[in-house]
């Protein structure tokens, strides 16, 4: 059986009651784990997510205005995060972002003007398949424009598909989510990528074994015995 | 001549919103969305039908073809409001015939 993920879930400022009902919503729809980015969720939050059998993920977004803010940021958090995203604003920093192995998703803008500047290209998507990050898409940059705009971004995000594809770069789908109204169950999310030229499995996989892959990965280089990937201590030095 | 049956699917959905809606304002924005998304030809492939709606718990049953299943789902998801205000629908169960629907119907409900 899929355990569905949703990676990003964006906690409304002093939101806690929309938080619990995404939180709720998510369980009801049959996602196993739920990453809440930038904030730290109140215990009562942490103890409803083990009430409702959900995995709770922590996540921070990095939106570096500059390389050496991005790496200056990544040796401060890298270690406290279980998935690290950058939200690519320059070119620089997009750049930069794609082949430190450092960085787990790369975000891009849902404004049309700057992602048209900024975006997965096949550069990106190059430096993306040596370091080992993902791309990730976030479902709610589409719900939030209109017919118009949205076709235009779809028409970008099929591109970019193509260019992960074509170098082998993992590609998460996520709700990027504020409000409940915004989520989406699994596989509504994978049908939404029907408008990306994307079949039904391979969608599955982009909420399911793909982000859980990185999670488990990531937890992996967290826990203390981590030496080096193949590499940890299994018994302490006894002397 | 012996005609092969139309395959249809069954959806059981849900509709989340702050408002309450009736079965005709779903209905119409279920048709709308489908054709936002996929056109007339779309629409013509797709087959949208509302079966029932429940007004009291926000509930409904949809038909589409079983062809176009990931598309009407999409047609779903891609939707963020209805009659002017805010709401999603999200799909809970498909089936390919009603009974099996109903049957799993009580399982459905919110606690």
């Amino acid at each position: 059986m899929r355990r569905f993920i949703d990676l990003h879930l964006k906690p409304p400022v002093g939101g806690t009651d929309e938080l619990e009902l995404m939180l709720r919503f998510a369980a009801e729809t049959g996602y196993s784990g739920v990453a809440a980015s930038d904030r730290t969720l109140p215990q009562t939050l942490r103890s409803l997510c083990t009430d409702l059998g959900l995995d709770l993920i922590n996540r921070v977004d990095l939106r570096p205005r500059s390389a050496r803010e991005l790496t200056a940021s990544l040796r401060r958090v890298r270690r406290r995060f279980e998935v690290v995203a950058v939200d690519c604003r320059s070119k620089a920093v997009a750049r930069q972002a794609a082949k430190d192995h450092r960085v787990d998703l790369l975000d891009f803008s849902a404004s049309i003007s700057t992602r048209a500047r900024v975006w997965f290209d096949r550069q990106e998507a190059v430096l993306a398949s040596g370091a080992n990050c993902a791309y990730e898409i976030n479902a709610s940059d589409l719900l939030r424009l209109g017919p118009a705009a949205g076709g235009r971004l779809l028409s970008i995000m099929r591109r970019e598909i193509g260019n992960a594809r074509r170098h082998g770069v993992p590609v998460v789908v996520s709700s990027g989510a504020d409000s409940r109204l915004l989520m989406r169950e699994p596989r509504g999310l994978v049908a939404l990528l029907d408008l990306v030229d994307v079949d039904e499995e391979e969608g599955l996989g982009m909420v399911s074994s793909v982000p859980w892959r990185m999670v488990e990965a990531n937890r992996g280089k967290l826990s203390p015995g981590f030496v080096a990937p193949g590499v940890r201590v299994v018994e302490g030095d006894a002397r | 001549m012996p005609v092969r049956r139309v395959r249809r699917r069954y959806l059981r959905f849900r509709v989340a919103s702050e408002r309450r809606y009736r079965g005709q304002e779903v209905a119409d924005a279920v048709q709308r969305g489908v054709l936002l998304l996929y056109g007339v030809h779309g629409i013509s492939q797709i087959e949208p039908v509302l079966i029932e709606f429940d007004e009291d718990e926000q509930t409904g049953i949809l038909r589409c073809s079983h062809l176009h299943l990931r598309r009407m789902r999409a047609s779903l998801a891609y939707m963020t409001s209805i009659g002017g205000s805010a709401a999603s629908i999200h799909v809970v169960k498909v089936a390919g015939t009603i009974k099996a629907l109903r049957s799993s119907r009580t399982a459905l409900k919110t606690p």
